[in-house]
């Protein structure tokens, strides 16, 4: 009687150690945070918000930059980031410590960068958004040479600010424009 | 001694004002702690994350593209690169050119992602030209994604809070996920040897700041905002009787990114 059992229980233990290592093997495999949320590790949301940040805000260069960040805040560059010319902060600054220095465009690339948007050969670019200028016939139109350099009349953080303020000199602003000292 | 103690206790109300207001101020900062050297503090550009536990299962986000102010600058993309460290010749958002002749010929081009900006104007167009429009592209966050449903290990999931992301330490690069987004918003990282894609800056939103390409776009093109606050820019623009559609709605993945002024020929 006993051996006619025998391969009856072989089999079933053979199932129940096939079924332990089964279970052991998926507790030890399966990362501990899968299946929090969904059928993903919840440790990897985590993971992407503390990636570190590269782009801050205006508002970070402030705090050494005082004197550009109230000509830029005021004038009507305002909405274009610090970051997009002179490059991420994170380059920078790094744990409130000096780490790089950042670029800053000189001569041809100013008006490269200026054409960048400014540019009216470009059709699609609503009006009501950018104001945009065709070269050399702007040159032309104000009387220049036609070799200047872009901010020779504009200041780049704040593009009327010279312009404003030398109207404002000769009595040709008026109104309200003339009360905010030609930002 | 009693004089102090008087004197406490009339400005104790004073004390409580003071200490209050300082804290409710103190939250509305994210305050970076700099090794040793004090702290920088950014004002939060997205109201209500920060200063209270966030939860998860009740945020809802929107993305909205207004095609009407484009101006195809490029600002987007080149934060997005520097950003993310994103490998030349691949984009994780990028900013395509349409243009529509008078016979209905759609041409469209896309240098470089749009990264350099567009700088001259297409000559090699025989028609006359009817509209021209730039429209910026990014990941979707659709609601049903068809990329998290193909990949087989679980490297890419939706969040609770609608973003849908990549487990870059599981994921095997199969790029089942590239081919199965109808928006073509994923690449394979040829660093990482991963999948890859446009988060909407997941870790930037959980600090209550905007997502990069929203915060550098000059023209207000890129919008992002909380749907559960009815004060917000996207819950206005989305509840204006603006024409806002998204792409290929017939793929049925019911995206959260929504364009405002989209044309029918953009795909």
């Amino acid at each position: 009687m006993q051996s006619y059992n025998t391969h009856v229980k072989r089999i079933v233990l053979l199932l129940a150690i096939m079924a332990l290592v089964g279970y052991g093997a998926k507790k030890v495999l399966t990362p501990s945070t899968f299946g929090e949320y969904g059928h993903y590790r919840g440790a990897a949301i985590e993971k992407e918000a503390n990636r570190p940040l590269k782009h801050m805000t205006n508002y970070s260069c402030k705090s050494c930059h005082a004197f550009e960040w109230e000509i830029h805040e005021y004038g009507k560059h305002k909405t274009i980031s610090c970051e997009f010319c002179h490059g991420p902060y994170a380059n920078h600054v790094k744990d409130g410590k000096y780490v790089g220095r950042l670029p800053v465009k000189k001569g041809l690339e100013i008006k490269t960068l200026c054409i960048r948007c400014h540019n009216k050969e470009i059709k699609a670019r609503p009006k009501d958004v950018i104001k945009t200028i065709k070269m050399p016939d702007h040159l032309k139109s104000q009387h220049v040479r036609e070799d200047h350099i872009c901010n020779q009349c504009h200041h780049v953080h704040a593009p009327l600010r010279y312009i404003n303020r030398a109207k404002k000199v000769l009595g040709l602003l008026t109104g309200k424009e003339a009360g905010n000292e030609g930002r | 001694m009693k004089d102090v103690k008087a004197a406490i206790n009339k400005d104790r109300r004073e004390f409580v004002k003071k200490v209050l207001r300082g804290s409710i101020a103190g939250s509305l900062f994210l305050v970076l702690p700099m090794g040793g050297e004090g702290s920088i503090q950014i004002p939060e550009q997205i109201p209500g994350i920060r200063g209270k536990e966030y939860d998860m299962s009740k945020q809802r986000f929107a993305f909205i593209v207004d095609i009407t102010r484009c101006i195809g600058c490029g600002s987007c993309c080149v934060a997005d690169k520097r950003e993310y460290d994103v490998p030349d010749g691949h984009y994780r958002t990028w900013v395509e050119r349409y243009i529509k002749d008078f016979d209905d010929n759609v041409y469209v081009d896309c240098p470089n992602g749009g990264l350099d900006g567009y700088q001259k104007p297409r000559t090699d167009i025989p028609g006359k030209i009817r509209d021209t429009f730039f429209v910026p592209k990014l990941c979707n966050m659709c609601e049903r994604p068809s990329c998290v449903q193909v990949c087989p290990v679980g490297a890419t999931f939706k969040t609770p809070d609608g973003f849908v992301l990549i487990d870059k330490d599981y994921c095997v690069g199969c790029a089942y996920c590239i081919q199965a987004c109808p928006y073509s918003a994923r690449f394979l990282n040829p660093k990482t040897k991963t999948a890859d894609k446009c988060t909407w800056c997941y870790h930037r939103v959980r600090k209550g700041l905007l997502p990069v390409c929203v915060h550098v776009c000059p023209a207000k093109a890129r919008k992002f905002g909380d749907l559960n606050d009815p004060e917000s820019e996207v819950s206005k623009i989305l509840a204006s009787p603006e024409v806002i559609t998204v792409l290929k709605p017939d793929m049925g993945n019911h995206p959260a990114l929504y364009y405002k002024g989209l044309r029918r020929e953009v795909v």
